[in-house]
């Protein structure tokens, strides 16, 4: 590497440019020194993770934009994000009319309350000219996107290396990193944080010089450690285990954000400290809820008497204490039991229609879901979704932001007023489809190769309402529940989620006789499928996930009586189930998926007849067989 | 049936949702021996974590006899309307579309939120689903003179998701 592009990358380090990198031949050492430090870690690649760099690799510039969600525009169906983009690009193009090409925003995404957009770099500085421009009713705060600092590190590490009398953040942060990186041990996925006051290191730092620079010095590593990270979960995955031994701790308060680092954390040993009690660890109380291992040796507290009954209550996980086994798998696994024993999914389905349904909607979804829409949705088709944001997790998953949808969200427990609660149901195939355009592309495992992922039950149920208005007691149709996971795909940015989602399907003009009548979702936190795993799985022949099968051709067997006149038995109920018996002899469909594609079709013999040719290129097709 | 308008429908449906809600999972909590009084006489199905439970009385008698104690903690909750004329039956048989009123409605409710079994604070908060068909209550009168509940249960399937 030469000395001109590490000067270039180092300018580029966020944060660094305007504060502390100054002109001049020292700073060029400063930068050498810098360079030479992230090189030593780079190289060593088995125990490291790499610093983040500050450059691209091409020509894009990352900008952040806030202050939008204050404006007008943010009540906008996408909050406002559109007219951001459009306000931005003209505003980019005006200062400059002679311009060559126009401005334009190439890439954006939503992080919390800031946007992020990707523009040419010799638009930069255009662009940050406009910091403080009035946006419908707002001012915007346009600054360069730093994807490691968000401002309380930065002030964290500038008080740690002023007070240490380091010469910059960057270089308390490398030097950070490379105690770091000397600390962490990939394959063990450990990281030792032990005997911290005696790391020679850290003593010529000065750390230690000053009560003030102490206290702000762990919260600092801490966050030093999460900025060497590109993904949460990368971070969350790399260690399961940290030591805080021999550092003369009488409480977790200058510790205390260990926890918000590595909520997971499976193994901590704490052993050779100076805490007396429960309450010098309070403060992790309903922290690190999946502990399995926990040192407390050599401190006071492990000799008081409640000390094993307070731990065993404080980690419902925790298995050993001090070395010694305090709870065996099985009793964990206990206390995971339910009273309700855990059952395979109830799926008592005609014809697979339910089953042909799940499979074509949420390929439909993820793929085309204005084909979706037009194939099995009509005017009084109902769609409305809510979010439960406090919904349990699994391990190891951080939850996305839920921006996309919190503005669509009908959760009754929140959403009170009328107005607000009619605006957020959609009715009719048109409305559903705007709602759906506008959250995020989907991608929902596979339900043939994936079918531990998915829990799917269904019945039938009476008292439908009858588009054909023939049948004025109502008609029959299934009710499925769908729970599951999905990825949500923005831009570069995949996130996980579960899902619960509820359909009543009932005869109609959709593609096979039926149509969507009721369709509400649930979305949440990803919450994985253990919950649903039996001990002992039992194979059903009728579970989705089994290869799809054409509606069955074997001749229907009718119920004694049916299609015969009987006392109190209304004409019109006869001739309607001749019709069914009918059309269920031409085509080979069972009895309840005849009456389906009959009374969906007005009862007309010849209707249902040209419909069962349309449903079956609806199952070819859309199940691409 | 008379004309309604949109927000007299969505009135009458978020309405009944809500106060099922707030009313059937303190129920199961601490005040088990209400719990038949929650469902129709007629039930198209029950499903607990997949086992079939054939009526009311059967889930109430399961809650008062098995059921260890339990936390509910609703986090969400959306319903739509699924019959805007649902055919609730009267004592000369099923209402006839035009017979219908305002409060003749089938009601789809969704529920998510978590229950802790057992009454301690430091047990797993397990996450579940939960899907009810609501109908009218055709009966005229509450049990033993108490205010009679609207809305009753026609099927419902609970599922541990997490």
């Amino acid at each position: 590497m030469d000395a001109g592009s590490t000067q270039g990358r180092v300018k580029k380090a966020r944060g660094d440019s305007s504060r502390s990198v100054a002109t001049g031949p020292r700073a060029h050492t400063r930068d050498r020194a810098l360079d030479a430090i992230q090189k030593a870690i780079s190289s060593n690649t088995s125990s490291q993770a790499n610093v983040r760099q500050g450059g691209r690799g091409s020509n894009l510039e990352q900008v952040s934009i806030r202050g939008w969600k204050q404006s007008k525009a943010a009540s906008n169906r996408d909050g406002g994000i559109e007219s951001l983009i459009t306000f931005l690009e003209k505003k980019l193009n005006s200062s400059d009319s002679k311009a060559g090409s126009r401005a334009r925003i190439t890439k954006s995404r939503v992080e919390g309350d800031a946007f992020i957009v990707s523009i040419r770099s010799e638009l930069l500085d255009r662009m940050l000219k406009m910091n403080g421009f009035s946006f419908a009713g707002a001012p915007l705060t346009i600054q360069t996107y730093d994807p490691s600092a968000n401002g309380m590190d930065q002030t964290m590490l500038s008080e740690v290396s002023r007070n240490s009398g380091a010469p910059s953040t960057a270089d308390t942060k490398s030097k950070m990193t490379a105690i770091l990186s000397k600390r962490y041990f990939q394959q063990q996925k450990l990281l030792n944080l032990s005997k911290l006051g005696s790391d020679p290191d850290l003593l010529a730092m000065g750390i230690f010089d000053s009560t003030s620079t102490e206290s702000k010095f762990f919260p600092a590593l801490m966050k030093v450690w999460e900025m060497n990270f590109d993904s949460s979960t990368a971070r969350r995955e790399a260690v399961e285990s940290v030591s805080l031994a021999d550092n003369q701790l009488a409480n977790i308060t200058v510790v205390t954000t260990l926890a918000q680092s590595f909520p997971d954390l499976k193994n901590l040993d704490l052993s050779n400290n100076n805490f007396k009690d429960s309450q010098s660890l309070i403060g992790w109380r309903w922290k690190f809820r999946n502990l399995e291992f926990l040192d407390l040796t050599g401190t006071p507290f492990s000799a008081d008497p409640t000390f094993k009954d307070t731990m065993l209550k404080w980690y419902p996980k925790l298995r050993f204490l001090n070395n010694t086994e305090v709870r065996t798998a099985e009793e964990v696994a206990a206390q995971k039991k339910t009273p309700i024993p855990v059952q395979a999914p109830h799926f008592q389905d005609e014809s697979q229609i339910g089953e042909n349904f799940v499979k074509a909607f949420f390929v439909g979804y993820d793929n085309n879901r204005t084909d979706l829409l037009n194939g099995v949705y009509d005017n009084n088709s109902t769609f409305s979704l809510n979010v439960n944001t406090t919904a349990p997790r699994a391990q190891q998953t951080e939850t996305a932001a839920w921006d996309p949808y919190i503005k669509k969200s009908r959760n009754l427990l929140k959403i009170n007023h009328l107005p607000a609660r009619m605006s957020r149901s959609f009715v009719g195939a048109d409305k559903i489809r705007e709602m759906w355009n506008s959250l995020p592309q989907t991608r929902h495992p596979d339900i043939g190769a994936q079918p531990e992922e998915w829990l799917i039950e269904c019945f039938p149920i009476p008292g439908l309402p009858d588009p054909s208005g023939q049948s004025p007691t109502g008609v029959g149709g299934l009710l499925i529940m769908v729970h599951g996971k999905f990825e949500e795909i923005n831009g570069p940015k995949v996130d996980l989620r579960s899902f619960d989602r509820t359909f009543i399907l009932g005869p109609g003009g959709g593609m096979g006789g039926i149509r969507v009548i009721n369709d509400i979702l649930c979305l949440r936190a990803h919450g994985g499928h253990e919950a649903w795993m039996l001990e002992q799985p039992i194979v059903q022949a009728t579970q989705p996930g089994q290869p799809p099968v054409q509606p069955p051709v074997a001749p229907p067997v009718a119920p004694d009586g049916y299609g015969m006149p009987a006392p109190g038995k209304p004409d019109a109920q006869v001739q309607q189930e001749q019709l069914v018996m009918q059309i269920s002899t031409k085509t080979g469909m069972t009895l309840p998926y005849s009456e389906m594609a009959l009374s969906g079709n007005g009862w007309n013999l010849d209707a249902a007849l040209k419909n069962f040719e349309e449903l079956k290129p609806f199952f070819a097709v859309f199940l691409k067989f | 049936m008379a004309p309604t308008t949109e927000d007299a429908l969505t009135k009458v449906s978020t309405d009944a949702a809500t106060e099922f809600v707030q009313s059937f999972y303190p129920a199961l909590q601490s005040n088990r021996g209400t719990i038949s009084s929650f469902y129709n006489q007629t039930i198209s199905m029950i499903l607990f974590n997949g086992n079939v439970v054939a009526d009311g009385k059967a889930v109430q008698e399961i809650f008062v006899n098995q059921m260890p104690p339990a936390h509910y903690e609703v986090q969400s909750f959306d319903c739509q309307i699924i019959n805007p004329a649902y055919p609730t039956p009267t004592a000369t048989g099923l209402k006839a579309p035009n017979e219908t009123t305002l409060r003749d409605k089938s009601i789809l409710v969704l529920v998510s939120g978590y229950v802790r079994f057992g009454e301690s604070r430091d047990l797993p908060q397990r996450g579940f689903s939960e899907t009810f068909v609501l109908v009218p209550n055709p009966s005229a009168d509450g049990p033993k003179g108490k205010r009679k509940r609207e809305w009753l249960i026609e099927s419902q399937t609970f599922r541990l998701v997490v």
